[in-house]
């Protein structure tokens, strides 16, 4: 499905919104993790289940779906947390990216499904892919998954908690020298610092992901800031 | 494993009404309280599965709040428990209960008399 350009503040905006009126309900959420599978279930009242997607849909890169008509996100199994613990960034991630799809793209697929020129689908609306050229709709969901997991003003806070300031952190040489001690190449992604991965564990992040939105932040500087007159 | 829908649909049907207002019912949450996976617990729910031991079927109607015998036979299973109660009396107990089936008891002749005995208690 072709969806529209967003602004990233439309984004966010939608993402903060919801995180409002789930504190609304349940009383706000003002430390991480962001329970966002409650999130889904309890406030957005959408089903939640695990099946072997990879396997029905013949393809490993399927890691979660959505049906709009019945109110139902399917996650793959090998993202169960209870049997596997060390991706359960990655389950919440997943979780959030549906959510992703369900405020942002919802009302488009309701008005598909009830377009009389379609038929009406049996299988999911959305099927989500983990692959390098991701359509547009799914850029948009991860972009709304990284501002659910992790608002600016929770990861702020946070920042200021573990590093002691409000500064950014140049991570210019732990980047190379990384990269230099696994041998990856310029076009691989950037290794995760230590800074990233510390405050991955508390946001229940994948490493990668909270590096992303630090870096988008500003937070973790990737290069040295040149000098300025009065620096 | 054939799995069981009815008794799947009804855990789910229950489970998603608690959760509205209470987040400890939502998949995972519910799943971990009853001691087995969410996927688990969400292949039991759709039917995929078979429903889970008796005495996580106990547990189920604990926090559920339905009563346990119920959901043990819509999940077609047998308390354990019972089976303790006859190795306490093999003997007595295992002739009490031929007892009441050769007299063809019916379900409200069993109960009558079950009440009865727990007058006995008191």
């Amino acid at each position: 499905m072709n969806v529209r350009y967003m602004p990233h503040a439309h984004i966010d905006g939608a993402a903060i919104s919801l995180l409002n009126a789930y504190g609304r309900q349940q009383g706000q959420i003002t430390h991480p993790p962001v329970p966002a599978d409650e999130i889904m279930e309890c406030h957005l009242r959408l089903s939640l289940l695990f099946d072997d997607l990879r396997k029905k849909f013949d393809d490993p890169s399927v890691l979660g779906a959505m049906r709009v008509d019945r109110r139902e996100v399917l996650i793959d199994q090998s993202l169960d947390p209870y049997g596997n613990p060390s991706l359960k960034g990655r389950y919440r991630f997943t979780i959030a990216h549906e959510i992703g799809h369900w405020i942002l793209h919802r009302e488009q697929f309701e008005m598909a499904l009830s377009a009389p020129l379609l038929d009406s689908e049996k299988g999911p609306s959305i099927i989500c892919r983990s692959s390098h050229k991701k359509p547009r709709i799914e850029l948009q969901a991860d972009r709304f998954a990284a501002y659910l997991l992790m608002p600016v003003e929770m990861v702020r806070a946070q920042w200021e908690i573990v590093t002691g300031s409000r500064e950014p952190y140049v991570a210019e040489k732990e980047i190379r020298d990384l990269a230099e001690r696994y041998r990856l190449a310029e076009s691989e992604q950037r290794p995760t610092v230590e800074v990233a991965k510390r405050m991955a564990e508390t946001f229940e992040v994948s490493g990668q992901a909270m590096q992303i939105r630090l870096v988008e932040l500003n937070l973790i500087l990737t290069k040295q800031p040149p000098r300025t007159l009065f620096g | 494993m054939a799995g069981n829908p009815a008794f799947g649909s009804y855990i789910r049907k229950l489970r998603e009404k608690r959760k509205l207002t209470d987040p400890s019912f939502s998949l995972r949450r519910f799943a971990e309280t009853i001691g087995i996976s969410p996927t688990f617990l969400s292949k039991i729910e759709t039917g995929e599965l078979d429903p889970p031991a008796p005495a996580r079927i106990k547990k189920m109607a604990e926090l559920l709040e339905v009563n346990a015998d119920d959901l043990l036979i819509l999940a077609d299973k047998f308390d354990p428990e019972l089976k303790e109660i006859i190795k306490d009396q093999p003997k007595a107990m295992a002739d009490f209960l031929r007892t009441a089936r050769d007299v063809n008891l019916s379900e409200e002749g069993l109960r009558k008399i079950t009440e009865q005995i727990r007058k006995l208690k008191h």
